[in-house]
């Protein structure tokens, strides 16, 4: 069974030969291929060598297209600062004011050239491995762009005291989000991952989150021609599911390490795929065994779950991960898959 | 009405410190404000500073409902401290009473971090509690956070980081407090996202301590400063 086949049978709700793993181990294809991060980021070709390198190395079910949200608020005029070690950030962002949004450019998603580096690596990596994994991209949702182009203490200030704005914000940035996630689908992006900052429970109130975030991405997901997956990024987002429950598009969420899984799959009902595991700076310096022992655990929480994967949470696999720790997720599952039988 | 108001719209002590943690949990910047200012109206605002918001926001630091405080709560809380400071100061000013302060330190996020969010709550949390703050910004270099530190006599240093990479550059003002011998008299605060996920990397990047949000971080300075006073490298 290759993993689309697997992917196939969590869809119509069956149990597979295994179940299916993932961790975003973008940055982690560098570390594979001795390639510099400068050049991951900016040339596709080495960046789709990277994830030739971490499906043989690691095999895990679904591949990614370059996690670099900076891209995001680069495409908006923000500067980012490149690093040795580890993924770009915004170092400074390209407006300071809400104000400022009213003449601010929006990028092509077709002709930005960091929209095309994360499109056509996406692409390439669709084109090498698509056929037997399925390779998703990781996005921003509508409402966590606003912090990559104005900085996250702007648009905190305008959410909480100038709810109009934010709204006005929104009417802009939606149509854009919607936009990019759908030239993805077509270049083959088996899904797309959203985080929503935005909309957990370590990030904003639920007044927020009922009356501008839900709103916000009923509208976007509405115009999203594919499934999406949304993503927790920091905080555990259980506490929210009951609000998130029911959106257009959604596919399923992958959740923090600390998050209820059962009470998870309660609030959202069977058809949702629930994603969740170790958190990646935990599996950068925790031992093997603790790692496989995290994993086991979870999946015995979601043992007659046939919608649930094992991946990693909260963000790309920092590149100094041993990969000891990576070999010990994946054998994890394939013991379980061997206990089951 | 609101959680904490009497109906008959009287607000007694102990229902405006109900009232303002109320407001300040559900994000109400502008209803907080008029609360301190209440209670600032009878006792004072050095008062209201220590008898009112600090404790609403120590309750609040404990959790609201059990559920995780938000950033936006967190905010706001910080937004409210300010809003007081700038009150009680101009007060002060207007008395020329003489103002007690603690302090200074120096703040700053690690080298190659540029997640500033975090670290302006801090300062606005340690302002408002009495401290001088030096605040170095984004991106600062090890040996520009001790130099500061020197040169303006602080006894702690504070040092945000969101990720993991950048976490493990506070490293290198260990080595430099080190290498001139300031271990121990310059306390390293250390804190940001990454500390509350990743258990005992306080320790492996050389911090002397570390706290769970901004509202605690008044106290942990408090702490580290006494720790500098008596020289005591607890590490």
């Amino acid at each position: 069974m290759n993993s689309i086949q697997r992917l196939q049978c969590l869809m119509a709700g069956e149990m597979a030969d295994r179940r299916m793993f993932t961790m975003p181990l973008s940055q982690y294809g560098a570390a594979l291929t001795g390639c510099s991060l400068e050049e991951h980021y900016n040339d596709p070709a080495a960046y789709a060598r990277g994830q030739t390198a971490v499906r043989e190395t690691f095999a895990p079910d679904i591949l990614f297209g370059p996690l670099i949200v900076a891209a995001i608020g680069e495409a908006f005029g923000s500067k980012a600062r490149y690093f040795d070690k580890g993924p770009p950030v915004v170092s400074t962002p390209a407006i300071e004011v809400a104000s400022e949004w009213n003449g601010l450019p929006f990028p092509d998603p077709d002709r930005h050239p960091r929209l095309s580096y994360l499109r056509e690596a996406l692409r390439r990596v669709v084109a090498e491995h698509g056929r037997e994994v399925p390779v998703a991209v990781l996005l921003v949702a509508p409402i966590d762009i606003p912090g990559l182009v104005m900085g996250l203490d702007a648009w905190l200030e305008t959410l909480l005291f100038d709810r109009p704005a934010a709204e006005a914000i929104m009417r802009r940035v939606t149509p854009f989000a919607a936009e990019l996630a759908n030239r993805c689908f077509a270049d083959g992006a088996a899904f797309v991952v959203w985080t929503i900052g935005f909309a957990s429970p370590g990030f904003v109130t639920r007044e927020i989150l009922q009356e501008f975030s839900r709103p916000v991405l009923v509208d976007t997901l509405a115009r999203v021609h594919g499934p999406v997956v949304l993503h927790h990024l920091e905080f555990p987002l259980v506490a929210n599911l009951d609000v998130l429950s029911g959106l257009p598009s959604v596919a399923g969420f992958v959740l923090a390490q600390g998050d209820n899984l059962k009470r998870a799959r309660r609030l959202l009902g069977a058809d949702s795929i629930l994603l969740s595991g170790p958190a990646s700076p935990w599996m950068r310096r925790a031992a093997a065994a603790d790692v496989e022992a995290v994993c086991r655990k979870t999946l015995e929480n979601r043992r007659d779950d046939p919608r649930f994967i094992l991946a990693s949470c909260k963000g790309d696999m920092y590149i100094d991960t041993p990969p000891a720790n990576i070999h010990a997720f994946r054998k994890s599952v394939e013991e379980f898959a061997g206990d089951r039988r | 009405m609101t959680p904490g108001e009497h109906p008959d719209g009287e607000l007694s002590d102990l229902n405006i410190r109900r009232a303002l943690v109320a407001a300040i949990s559900r994000a109400d910047r502008e209803r907080a404000g008029q609360l301190l200012d209440h209670w600032a109206a009878r006792h004072g605002y050095a008062a209201a500073y220590k008898d009112l918001l600090e404790p609403a926001l120590k309750r609040i630091g404990r959790g609201i409902n059990s559920e995780r405080f938000s950033l936006a709560q967190a905010y706001v809380a910080a937004k409210v401290a300010e809003d007081m400071l700038t009150k009680s100061a101009g007060l002060l000013a207007q008395n020329s009473e003489p103002k007690t302060v603690k302090g200074p330190v120096v703040l700053g996020n690690a080298e190659e971090d540029f997640h500033a969010l975090g670290r302006r709550m801090v300062a606005t949390m340690l302002r408002s509690s009495g401290w001088v703050v030096c605040d170095l910004g984004n991106d600062v270099p090890a040996a520009e956070f001790v130099d500061k530190a020197i040169e303006i006599g602080a006894r702690v240093i504070g040092v945000s980081a969101m990720t993991m990479t950048t976490a493990l550059n506070i490293k290198e003002i260990r080595r430099e407090l080190d290498a001139r011998g300031l271990s121990g008299r310059i306390q390293l605060a250390v804190g940001g996202a990454v500390f509350l996920v990743a258990e005992g990397l306080c320790d492996e990047v050389g911090g002397d301590g570390t706290a769970p949000d901004m509202l605690e971080a008044p106290h942990l300075f408090a702490e580290l400063w006494a720790r500098g006073e008596r020289g005591e490298d607890a590490r």
